[in-house]
């Protein structure tokens, strides 16, 4: 008989006598399950800041932002810094003839959060053309603001998460209320904030500057000759960046510290559940002990009987990920949630179940390969003889 | 204690299930104690909240407030004394090395006796104009010493002649506090106040409020806001009690530790409860033989709780223990500042997981000693 046909014939044996042994290889499965559900409901809050911001972050787009700043809030672009920006090559146009330019104002104000407790939320303003620069937002009801006038709109996500972002209701500003009226869709970092009109927000919280410029690039190899203007032109002391590479740092910036915590709890767990899977496998080849004393003794090799009980450790390590991937889908997947004043929706990705998956088979394989040797190593005289 | 013989020699029957059983527990403990851990840290900064105390921020623009505004809230009714900082944001030789250094007023001292710096150090700081007391985990980060100047660049923070470098002499090193868990560094209000252009000077951004009556500080708060709320400077103000409870902010950690402790709980009471029922499977036989003897129902129960409780106590108290020794060295294994907060082993962690560990034991041997308790003697004793 080949090596091929009596490992299947052994594991194939194995796993019909499994049912017997189920509380004792639902150690594994539980162990495995609880490591892969913690470990991807941590990192489901990584997953979906990335989200928000890959998806914002278009390459089309450009940001410019004053030297040295790593959030749009710590840029400062006077009046005259976004003329000259203007009138760099390298930017699309409108309809008009004029650039596709967002000279943008970000910064966070108080807001009760539907929970009840005090947080933040970005307020941002447009340039006149900033609904077209960010041209994935839609209006999905109410209409947008009119350059000029004290009104705001809000996203959809930030409406789930804060109080009182309902159309006709009002937002309390230093120079009064500003009534709210539209609400829009973006799918990205947007979807958490209220947007008004750049000039009249200025005027009213007193910020003498704007803080980043936004364009559209008038093609993707754009950004080179845009970057050689800007930061040639000694008037400017400015960063240009792709919108999308700026996003990959502020990802970077924002998620490192949860997901290097994230992998550090998922990784003492699954020292936890390695032993567990050690003391299973361990039970299980003693368990088995007359049976594969039996096999060997037919003229089965011992080297089968060792990738039976591997294989055992697998399919019960990787039920474990399932199941614990599907758990922290079914909690977190979808569930909105703020981090500083931005809003973001909680994922659970294919990739990520893929890599509790790949976690958990290879904590089986390290669990089951001294079961395995063991298993192997049988003295078929003595395990025919115990009781 | 005459029964201690016998319980061992049913934990050692199978040496290898009682070592891994006991591993898996310490290791689940060791993840309990950090997780608790660093509740018992955030339950420590929101108990060691002074009740009088509260901060007032500029409400929308982080370009801060004119520092005659102390003045105006102190003379509101029930507002004892105010101080005020500003900070400087920078960065020491690569932008990816982020440093914030608070730039205190003299009355800070007063308002903040809890902080741990010493009348010596109040005083350096308010003799030395660009000096700085920094703390244990900041002295670490950037190798530092008292007498080291340390430079930073801060591309928002234009000094009047327009140079963006400013250089700090490092007077003295101080504790930490538990919840600034990326460390401190705390130079003098005026430097970076003199150093501005004129337009920029005056400013805060920053002001510690101190109530008269601590049970009304809330509505000090309020009081603050209400009466800036139509001026060219409207504030936020919070209490500290309401700054310091971290279930106040968007996400709540206290409450993600709880699940994390929780999910390694659930697996070790998998593992104890099954490892123990095949451990009275096997010996079946031989309980049968202790109650023959004349062992009681309760004596026989008692017996296999203890023998699931020997391992599950033993990893508990290995794995709390493990969690402190790692608590005492993260600092040090993690690039510090990075902000995770410590986890503290206070009396509480001890005593959650001393009880975790009792239930885990008492609800894994429930049904093997139930078992025993009905098992017919005759039929067990035959091995049938």
């Amino acid at each position: 008989m080949n090596l091929l046909r009596q490992i299947f014939v052994v594991s194939a044996m194995n796993f019909r006598s499994l049912p017997q042994r189920f509380w004792t290889s639902m150690v594994i499965v539980v162990g495995l399950g609880a490591t892969v559900g913690v470990l991807l409901s941590m990192l489901s809050m990584t997953a979906g800041i990335r989200q928000v911001y890959t998806l914002a972050g278009s390459p089309g787009r450009a940001i410019i932002a004053s030297l040295g700043a790593d959030n749009e809030g710590q840029s400062s672009l006077s009046r005259d810094n976004v003329q000259t920006i203007m009138n760099a090559p390298g930017i699309a146009r409108d309809t008009d003839g004029r650039p596709l330019i967002d000279q943008s104002v970000n910064i966070s104000i108080p807001m009760l959060r539907a929970n009840g407790t005090k947080g933040f939320i970005t307020l941002r303003g447009f340039g006149p053309k900033g609904a077209k620069v960010r041209y994935e937002m839609q209006m999905v009801a109410g209409r947008i603001f009119e350059p000029g006038k004290r009104e705001l709109i809000v996203g959809v996500g930030g409406q789930k998460l804060y109080q009182h972002l309902a159309i006709g209701e009002k937002v309390i500003l230093p120079d009064g209320e500003w009534p709210i009226v539209g609400s829009f869709r973006s799918g990205d970092i947007l979807e958490g904030q209220l947007i008004g009109d750049s000039d009249t927000l200025m005027a009213a919280t007193r910020h003498p500057n704007y803080n980043t410029v936004i364009l559209r690039l008038a093609s993707y190899d754009s950004l080179g000759e845009l970057r050689k203007s800007l930061t040639t032109n000694p008037a400017l002391s400015v960063h240009v960046e792709r919108h999308s590479d700026w996003y990959t740092k502020v990802i970077d910036n924002s998620t490192s510290l949860f997901a290097t915590l994230a992998y550090a709890i998922g990784g003492i767990m699954a020292i936890g559940a390695l032993f567990g899977c050690l003391n299973t496998m361990y039970a299980a080849v003693s368990a088995r002990s007359r049976e594969i004393a039996t096999l060997r003794a037919l003229g089965f090799n011992g080297f089968p009987v060792a990738v039976s009980v591997i294989l055992e450790a697998v399919v019960l390590a990787a039920a474990g990920a399932l199941i614990g991937a599907a758990i922290a889908w079914a909690l977190y997947d979808g569930k909105q949630d703020a981090f500083g004043a931005n809003v973001f929706t909680l994922r659970v990705t294919p990739a990520m179940v893929g890599l509790g998956i790949v976690w958990a088979v290879v904590l089986a394989l390290l669990g089951g390969l001294f079961p395995s040797i063991r298993a192997a190593r049988i003295p078929i005289v003595d395990a025919l003889r115990a009781t | 204690m005459k029964y201690i013989p016998l319980i061992m020699a049913g934990i050692w029957r199978k040496p290898a299930r009682a070592i891994l059983t006991m591993l898996s527990v310490m290791i689940a403990f060791t993840l309990f104690g950090l997780t608790i851990g660093m509740n018992a840290t955030f339950d420590k900064v929101e108990q060691n909240a002074h009740n009088d105390r509260l901060y007032t921020n500029p409400r929308f623009s982080n370009n801060g407030m004119p520092v005659a505004i102390a003045g105006q809230i102190e003379k509101l009714p029930g507002v004892t004394r105010v101080a005020y900082e500003s900070f400087i944001a920078g960065y020491h030789q690569d932008p990816k090395n982020r440093v914030f250094v608070a730039l205190l007023n003299p009355d800070v001292r007063k308002l903040m006796p809890d902080w741990p710096l010493t009348p010596a150090q109040w005083d350096k700081i308010a003799q030395n104009r660009d000096g700085v007391v920094i703390s244990k985990i900041q002295a670490l980060q950037w190798k530092l010493k008292p007498g080291d100047t340390f430079t930073i660049v801060a591309p928002l923070f234009a000094k009047a002649d327009g140079s963006t470098s400013w250089t700090f002499q490092v007077l003295d090193v101080a504790d930490d506090i538990a919840y600034m868990s990326a460390g401190y560094m705390m130079g003098n209000f005026d430097y970076l106040d003199k150093a501005r252009p004129a337009a920029s000077q005056g400013r805060a951004n920053q002001f510690f409020v101190q109530a008269s009556d601590p049970t009304r500080t809330a509505d000090i708060a309020q009081l603050i806001d209400t009466n800036f709320a139509n001026s060219a400077n409207p504030t936020q103000s919070i209490t500290e009690k309401a700054a310091f409870d971290v279930s106040n902010s968007g996400l709540d950690i206290a409450a993600v530790d709880r699940d994390i402790a929780l999910a390694g709980m659930f697996m070790v009471l998998f593992l104890t409860a099954n490892g123990i029922a095949r451990s009275v499977r096997e010996r079946f036989a031989e309980f049968a033989m202790l109650k023959t003897l004349g062992y009681s129902d309760m004596t026989v129960m008692a017996l296999v709780f203890w023998e699931a409780a020997l391992p599950c106590v033993t990893g508990a108290i290995l794995g709390v223990g493990l969690a402190s020794g790692i608590s005492a060295i993260l600092p040090h294994l993690f690039p510090p500042g990075g902000g995770v907060p410590l986890p503290t082993m206070t009396g509480i962690v001890f005593v959650w997981a001393g009880l975790s560990a009792a239930l885990v034991a008492l609800a894994s041997s429930a049904l093997p000693a139930l078992r025993l308790r009905q098992m017919d003697i005759a039929t067990a004793l035959s091995g049938r």
